[in-house]
């Protein structure tokens, strides 16, 4: 068997010493990076570069590979403690995730986001190792059409997660939309909206508002007069630290769909990852015996997404591995860095250089379950770090996520910004708008909007692209299934004031 | 609270002190403290890299360290209006390129700074070909069917390129004028999802630097036309140059150089040439740039007067191709 | 949010047929964002030919922001709903000049100023603060963040204030 001479080849080449230490040392660096709010992979991965420049290649690699998937993990710490999702991935996993907080269940969320990831980095791990060539085969079979509808489903799902009013949640996705246009047309490089401020001519960071409309909103909310009785509230009853049995069984099968569901979309480049976690939250809560369950505290709603993101980070590098083509920002960082050290990454990566291939496949396995031995632990740690009193808490978290906004392009104005959010969000919060569907439909919009271009462009502005293509089409009916779905249950519950909805 | 109020008042009057405080740096031992390199572009790019191997090697060659910062965003011009804008004292330094020192003046008319008027030139680093390349299927089998093939069908072909201001849209204008046709341009966020296309067969070609495309076309994913520089490249020597495939109007290179802020005193430009040149003679730093695709300049070419003229001379080249993207 | 028992709700200045202030006037501000995006691209190319134009995508989805601003407002209207919020004054202003200062701050003066200077800015947004914990507190966590960016994860930051180095 070729495979299992290939996986004991990268089993040999992760498993020196020197290897392992780096794998180890990219794990604990990618935790930090999730965990501290603001500071992005991409940033972290960056900056780290040069030091790389003195390591061997294969060993490089590994440590960045441990920075971007150990950051997942992270990552989810901060949406569950604090409520300050650091990565479009885990914006989801605050919803329930800090509920469950709320309720003195911080312990075993953090756990069960672990213990989900896990289970994800090594199944996605064998799925690379054994598929990763055919697979790559999807990669190529969505072109802008697919990824159009991929996106519209995307934004359905944005719905789906809204706990309260459906009408105010679609609401919200259309700001975010529209928030995604600021910035540089993509076709014709026009400003949009974005009033000769040169920061923001790419437009606004996701970083920025992500930090605004949930972590300095949170803040300034938790100080409002009479806030401090929840917050001290969530301090006094902290429970277990592990999860029940009864937990367990409960994520068991989300763990596992998450973790297919987030295996499929990670595949894609261009956004596929993105909107794995979203997709896996919304199966959740669709298939869920209680759907009111999500968004106040549901073991699922941590455990799919969670599970999803990870699967996700793992399988996005097979388009890098197989194709030599970079599917996101971070992984276009890892290019850099192969470049950098005279590695060309292409087609033939995998023949051409065996010890990298798969020296970094089996390092991503022997790195998820460093990762879970060190995070397991932590849970603890990250449990005690929520008696710290609010009153040191919360200039703390306001230090570390303008430190961290300011980390991603050395640019002042997106602290500002990020604060000028903090207010908004506060508003939003003020009257019942929830900052989930914003941040997904700002994540999603530019993804829409230039595959729609490129898709018209391509085929001279024939719209039914969309429904003739197989891929597309399915994707599309599926994203109709779904909004008859969520529509469905508030136009029956209120039949008498549907009229009213529709009316404007 | 008297302690806020102090701290606060001695932050106030430290910052109204700042101005006052501008040490006039000393042209005879510099460089005395780090240097600050900017990059308009992401950690990892063809230009941070070269950055990246030459700074390295000047850094030991001035005794102080040379700190890479990457500034990206808006076609590489706010990092390169922070440098306009910086001390001209020797400490800040960009790595300009052929967008951000010449497309950048007919593509952005309000840009905030001239790459003539606003840098001093220190030293061109590196040229990087550029590449005609189409779909592994794209029927023309050689530049001079190419040419043909797109003149006939113009307005059923796509061509992709990395994005308005990028290499490959400038580039690719570039080849549409001399071609005189217009084909539908089809933008993508970067060169990764446009070769990502190019390789899936869903756009027909595009023009783009040599380093990302040499293992694709070695692996016989995509096929090369030809490279538009006066000779063929060491790392595809089976593809054939513009002139001798029978369009030598294509010229186009993706140049990286430093440039200091305007008014930096000739005797730091010198001193910083002089690093820069030792940097491009020596072995290792010629070697890894040959790796990634780069043609390093002849020790004529290297001079701040030749980067001047080459300056001037992209700017002309590009302006009349390139409209601006208001 | 609403289902904080002690938030005392504002005695509503909206006129009486009004029943759902919350939604009501966060509709109207939906549909204030959605004109002001309409005004804002207004300058923007739309359709030609098959081109989609870069103002297309804009104006869509802020005349489709005005429609849903303007259901939301017009459930408040329909529909008894909660009163609006209180606000409070003390939070957002010192954590927002707690920001503010720090983004002035950070390239003139450095990390371990500015943190220092923004932590305890923020910690006056609360009227708990002990002030001795506090700059205890802050200062520590300057130390942290000043050891912890630049020497763990290779930030490139200036740490002091400009004047001083030079």
């Amino acid at each position: 068997m070729e495979l299992f001479a290939n996986l004991a080849h990268g089993f040999a080449v992760a498993l020196s010493p020197i290897n392992l230490l780096m794998c180890l040392i990219g794990a604990l660096v990618g935790t930090l990076v999730g965990v501290l709010p603001g500071i992005g992979t991409i940033a972290t991965v960056a900056m780290l570069l040069p030091i790389t420049f003195g390591l061997p290649p294969v060993g490089a690699l590994i440590m960045l590979a441990g920075i971007y998937y150990g950051a997942q993990y992270g990552g989810s710490t901060t949406s569950i403690l604090v409520n300050i999702p650091g990565e479009a991935t885990s914006v989801v996993t605050a919803l329930d995730g800090h509920q469950m907080a709320r309720q003195g269940r911080a312990g075993p969320a953090l756990a069960i986001a672990a213990i989900g990831s896990f289970f994800a980095g090594c199944v996605a791990t064998v799925l690379i190792a054994v598929l990763g060539a055919p697979l790559t085969k999807l990669a190529l079979a969505f072109g802008p059409a697919e990824y159009f509808s991929l996106m519209v489903l995307g934004l359905i799902f944005a719905v789906v997660l809204a706990k309260g009013s459906v009408l105010k949640a679609i609401a919200m996705i259309v700001f975010g939309l529209l928030l995604s246009m600021v910035g540089s047309d993509i076709e014709t490089g026009a400003s949009r909206m974005a009033f000769n401020i040169p920061e923001l001519a790419d437009g606004l960071g996701f970083a920025t508002v992500a930090m605004g409309v949930f972590g300095f909103a949170e803040i300034i909310r938790n100080l409002d007069a009479g806030a401090e009785m929840s917050r001290d509230l969530v301090q006094q009853k902290i429970t277990g630290l592990m999860p029940t049995r009864k937990d367990l069984t409960d994520s068991a099968p989300a763990i596992v769909r998450g973790t297919i569901l987030g295996s499929i979309l990670g595949i894609l480049p261009g956004g596929g990852a993105v909107i794995a976690s979203f997709a896996a939250y919304t199966l959740e809560k669709k298939i869920a015996k209680d759907p009111s369950r999500f968004g106040r505290g549901a073991i699922e709603g941590v455990a799919s997404p969670e599970s999803a993101n990870n699967a996700a980070a793992q399988t996005s590098f097979i388009p890098l591995l197989t194709l030599g083509i970079p599917p996101n920002a971070v992984m276009a960082l890892m290019v850099g860095a192969m470049t950098i050290h005279g590695i060309v990454p292409g087609p033939q990566v995998m023949v051409k250089q065996p010890d990298l291939v798969w020296g970094m496949i089996a390092s991503m396995w022997i790195g998820n379950l460093m990762l879970i031995i060190i995070n397991l632990p932590l849970v603890g740690i990250w449990v005690r770090l929520l008696r710290v009193p609010y009153r040191l808490m919360f200039p703390s978290i306001v230090i570390f996520c303008a430190i961290g906004i300011y980390s991603v392009n050395n640019a002042p104005v997106d602290v500002v910004l990020a604060g000028a959010f903090g207010l908004v969000g506060y508003w939003l919060i003020k009257h019942d708008f929830e900052p989930a569907p914003l941040l997904l439909g700002m994540v999603l919009g530019p993804l829409m909007e230039e595959n729609l271009r490129r898709a018209l462009l391509i085929s001279r502005g024939d719209w039914s692209v969309f429904l003739s293509r197989p891929l597309s089409a399915v994707l599309l009916a599926i994203a109709a299934g779904l909004l008859v779905l969520a529509v469905l249950p508030t136009l029956r519950a209120k039949r008498d004031e549907v009229f009213v909805e529709s009316e404007g | 609270m008297m302690s806020v109020r102090s701290l606060a008042g001695a932050c106030l009057s430290a910052f109204a002190a700042l101005g006052a405080f501008a040490v006039p740096a000393s042209a005879q031992n510099y460089p005395t403290r780090t240097i600050t390199m900017i990059v308009p572009f992401a950690a990892g790019g063809p230009t941070d890299v070269i950055s990246r191997i030459v700074t390295a090697h000047m850094a030991q060659t001035l005794g102080q360290s040379i700190v890479i910062e990457n500034v990206v965003g808006a076609g590489g011009t706010t990092a390169t209006t922070r440098a306009a804008r910086a001390a001209n004292d020797g400490y800040t330094l960009v790595t300009g390129h052929m967008g951000t020192h010449a497309a950048s003046v007919p593509l952005y008319p309000k840009l905030a700074y001239h790459p003539e008027k606003d840098f001093e030139p220190v030293a061109l680093l590196a040229g990087t070909p550029i590449l005609i390349l189409a779909r592994k299927d794209f029927p023309p089998k050689d530049l001079k069917e190419f040419v043909a093939y797109v003149k006939a069908n113009a307005d059923k072909v796509n061509a992709a390129h990395a994005g308005i201001g990028s290499v490959s849209h400038a580039s690719c204008e570039l080849l549409n004028s001399i071609l005189d046709v217009k084909p539908v341009g089809v933008p993508f966020n970067g060169t990764g999802p446009a070769m990502n296309a190019l390789v899936a067969g869903q756009v027909d070609y595009m023009c783009d630097q040599i380093v990302n495309a040499v293992p694709q076309i070695n692996a016989g994913t995509i096929k090369a036309y030809a490279v538009a520089t006066p000779e063929r490249n060491p790392s595809l020597p089976n593809v054939p140059t513009t002139a001798e495939a029978g369009l030598p109007a294509f010229q186009a290179q993706a140049w990286n150089a430093i440039f200091a802020p305007k008014g930096t005193s000739p005797a730091i430009i010198a001193t910083l040439n002089a690093a820069a040149n030792k940097a491009l003679d020596d072995e290792n730093v010629r070697k890894r740039l040959l790796e990634l695709g780069s043609v390093i300049p002849a020790p004529a070419n290297r001079t701040p007067e030749a980067l001047a003229t080459l300056v001037k001379n992209e700017i002309a080249k590009w302006t009349p191709v390139l409209k601006p993207a208001t | 949010m609403s289902d904080m028992p002690s938030e005392a709700p504002v005695k509503s200045i909206l006129p009486t047929w009004v029943r759902g202030p919350q939604d009501f006037v966060g509709g109207l501000a939906m549909m204030a964002v959605a004109v002001f995006a309409l005004w804002a691209s207004s300058d923007l190319q739309g359709m030609h030919g098959f081109s989609f134009g870069a103002g297309t995508a804009p104006r869509m989805f802020a005349v489709l922001l005005l429609l849903l601003g303007g259901a939301v407002a017009l459930v408040g209207v329909m529909r008894d709903g909660p009163q609006i919020a209180a606000y409070s004054w003390r939070g957002p202003l010192f954590v927002s000049a707690a920001i503010v200062f720090f983004a002035v701050a950070i390239r003139p003066l450095g990390l371990v100023v500015s943190a220092f200077a923004a932590f305890l800015i923020a910690a006056m947004g609360s009227h708990e603060t002990k002030w001795i914990e506090a700059i205890i507190v802050g200062g520590c966590l300057t130390l942290g963040c000043a050891l912890l960016f630049p020497y763990v994860l290779g930030l490139p930051m200036p740490m002091f204030p400009r004047f001083l180095i030079q």
